[in-house]
């Protein structure tokens, strides 16, 4: 008998590799992959084209009112970046706004909209103001700014972690739930400035009583602006740490890319969620307590207004990358100092200078790249 | 007098008790936000959310009141109004659709735009005096115990809201248009295989939202207030916003939660004017408490109820 025949297994087809990318520099690559072409030199140019739009509609819109824009140009010019008293005001005003910025980035880079930084911003003052009250003179200097931030810190995150947990569990979108928190946030304040914590030696105006002297943030003499811009930059710098170096901050982005994959993957998103909502609120209510001891010193209604919108245009603006934050809020500092000059020197009303803000900050989103944020 | 009773029975110089005012109240205050919020249900049916409803409110008030007191006629601003919402929406139609950027941060940027240039004009009639409109009540209907005031005697902009809220509902849900409207809300791609653009439904509908808004705003300034005051709409536009969340996209829902605002925000005033004694402020947060209570005591219901492509760019 002959033996069966074997028929020796078929060895297994091996796919095809897939063709290698055609590599536009050679087969190597080049050892710096950037260079400038004609396409990043087009959108450069482009966005420059936007920035001038935005400068010559605004020039229309003032024309209208019977003022020359190329002097109102050169004196918001003059006022902010030439003169040195000037340009301490700038930093003076951009302090906040890196803050207020720096808590809409934190949690988009988790895909979370908070447009809250402006009720975060608030109660961060009221309860710095708080705290300063409630210490007196019994503490002061250094260990009175601490608590200071502490508590506008603390009152911050109560604020925006209230938005993260109606997200988690109620379904509420964090959009909205922020938008309206501002309001009551504001009401809040006004509710204590007019009630219990009223000056009631003061001239009858809503306002806390003022913060003593020793208690204010330091003036660091170079700058002519107080220390808020230190510790704005120094929260550009942690955050930036934060996001690019820790494991936490590459959790927000797995999570802010496709929360699902990252339920997946065994991340704790709803974790991951809240903790971005309250760094982002201790952030501006950090912002909230250096506007309050750095320049205001009193607690009123309207305190800060605005300065949370214009955070969240300048993180938009700097498609929320930390460095590039504090140069947008920098930017947006410096045009908000030349709306107080424009109001002296050309008799325009304070809102003018929002809509130069914003068509500034519609310029830049119209940039088909600031989808990719 | 037994105290409930009280309340629904006139009172004093007042014509009405606690009950019936708030009630009026609540239509008249809330109309301002329905206009509002059927706009923003079109322009959301479509997929494009416009949190700058707040700012198409601004616009509309400032338009509308600055035409009234130039020409005496209301009417007049309410066509400004609505002209100013619809060219304010213009603009965050095109950089959502056409530009495709990011349509929450471009709403707030175009709020910003509102505030900014309604400072810029509104400034000289902060203190200026309007012919606004005037209560017109409907002879016979207003004459019907409690349902006739709190209903039939206001403005004409409350009544010509009665019939675009029924009239919107049908255009959306039983006119061709609407079909498409809500095809560029739901599936935008299926309108490009009939040779449509989603891109252009989606630009009208946004501008047409904004153009309702800025009748709302009108409403506000000329048949409300009967004055101007820089961001005198106080966030109602971003209450809008969410009442056309948790009123599931749908206008007659829309309206419902329109008055129950307009009760909310009326409340502090009617019992202050009836003698209560309460909080300002808590009755200042109140609509805005009452928004967030509400929104997440619909959570469940709305879950599916949201257009598909809403908030995402074509």
């Amino acid at each position: 008998m002959t033996a069966p025949v074997v028929t020796p297994p078929e060895t297994p087809t091996v796919a095809e590799p897939p063709a290698e990318p055609e590599n536009p520099y050679g087969r190597f690559g080049p050892l710096v992959k950037w260079r400038p072409t004609t396409k990043t030199a087009r959108s450069a140019g482009r966005i420059l084209l936007a920035y001038l739009a935005a400068l010559v509609i605004f020039g229309a819109f003032v024309a209208l009112r019977h003022i020359n824009p190329l002097s109102m140009y050169h004196s918001i010019w003059t006022s902010t970046i030439t003169n040195r008293y000037g340009f301490g005001q700038v930093l003076v005003r951009t302090s906040p706004f890196i803050l207020a910025a720096l808590a809409v980035s934190v949690p988009a880079r988790a895909g979370l909209i908070n447009i809250g930084g402006e009720g975060q911003l608030v109660v961060g003052a009221t309860a710095a103001g708080g705290v300063a009250l409630a210490l007196g003179t019994h503490v002061t200097g250094f260990p009175a700014l601490l608590l200071m931030a502490l508590a506008g810190m603390a009152a911050g995150a109560l604020w925006a972690g209230l938005a993260a947990v109606l997200k988690l569990a109620g379904n509420v979108s964090e959009a909205i739930s922020t938008l309206l928190l501002n309001y009551i946030g504001a009401d809040v304040l006004a509710y204590l400035v007019y009630g219990p914590w009223k000056d009631k030696s003061g001239n009858g105006q809503p306002a806390s009583k003022p913060l003593p002297k020793a208690d204010y943030l330091p003036t660091i003499g170079i700058l002519k602006a107080h220390a808020g811009i230190i510790i704005a930059l120094v929260a550009v710098i942690v955050v930036a740490w934060a996001m690019n170096r820790t494991k936490w901050g590459f959790a927000l982005k797995v999570v802010g890319g496709n929360p699902e994959a990252g339920r997946r993957s065994g991340l704790a998103v709803a974790g991951l969620t809240l903790s971005a909502m309250l760094v982002g609120g201790a952030l501006a209510g950090l912002g909230g307590m250096v506007q309050f001891s750095g320049l205001e010193g009193q607690l009123r209604p309207g305190l800060a207004a605005t300065y949370g919108y214009l955070g969240f245009l300048a993180s938009w603006l700097a498609r929320h990358r930390p460095y590039r934050v504090a140069l947008a809020a920098l930017l947006i500092g410096a045009i908000s100092v030349a709306g107080n000059s424009l109001e002296l020197s050309s008799h325009l009303p304070g809102g003018a200078v929002d809509v130069l803000m914003a068509l500034v900050l519609l310029a830049v989103l119209s940039q088909k790249q600031a989808v990719k944020a | 007098m037994t105290p409930v009773l009280a309340l629904f029975t006139p009172k004093g110089q007042h014509n009405y008790g606690l009950i019936i005012s708030i009630l009026i109240g609540a239509v008249a205050g809330g109309t301002s936000i329905l206009w509002a919020a059927l706009g923003e249900t079109i322009s959301e049916r479509a997929g494009v959310i416009n949190v700058g409803t707040e700012g198409c409110m601004l616009v509309g008030c400032l338009a509308a009141f600055a035409t009234a007191v130039k020409t005496g006629n209301p009417w007049y601003g309410v066509v400004t109004g609505a002209a100013a919402g619809a060219a304010l929406a213009a603009v965050h139609a095109w950089m959502v659709v056409y530009r495709k950027a990011n349509q929450l941060a471009t709403g707030l940027v175009v709020f910003f735009l509102a505030i900014g240039i309604t400072d810029l004009y509104g400034t000289s009639y902060v203190s200026s005096e309007v012919h606004g409109f005037k209560n017109l009540a409907i002879p016979g209907l207003s004459k019907i115990p409690w349902i006739g005031p709190i209903l039939f005697n206001h403005d004409p902009l409350v009544y010509l809201a009665y019939v675009a809220t029924p009239a919107i509902w049908w255009f959306l849900f039983r006119s061709r248009w609407g079909l498409l409207i809500r095809t560029a809300g739901e599936k935008p791609e299926s309108l490009v295989a009939y040779g449509l653009s989603p891109a252009k439904i989606r630009t009208l509908s946004v501008i047409a939202g904004g153009a309702l808004a800025g009748v709302g705003g009108a409403q506000l300034s000329t048949a409300v207030a009967l004055s101007w005051a820089e961001n005198m709409t106080v966030g109602r536009g971003f209450i809008a916003v969410a009442l056309v969340i948790f009123a599931a996209w749908e206008p007659m829902k829309v309206m419902a939660g329109a008055f129950l605002f307009g009760a909310a925000i009326t409340l502090g005033s009617q019992l202050q004017v009836h003698g209560y004694k309460v909080n300002q402020f808590l009755l200042d947060a109140l609509p805005y408490l009452v928004t967030i209570i509400v929104l997440v005591a619909l959570a469940r219901k709305r879950k599916n109820a949201a257009p598909e492509a809403l908030g995402m760019s074509l």
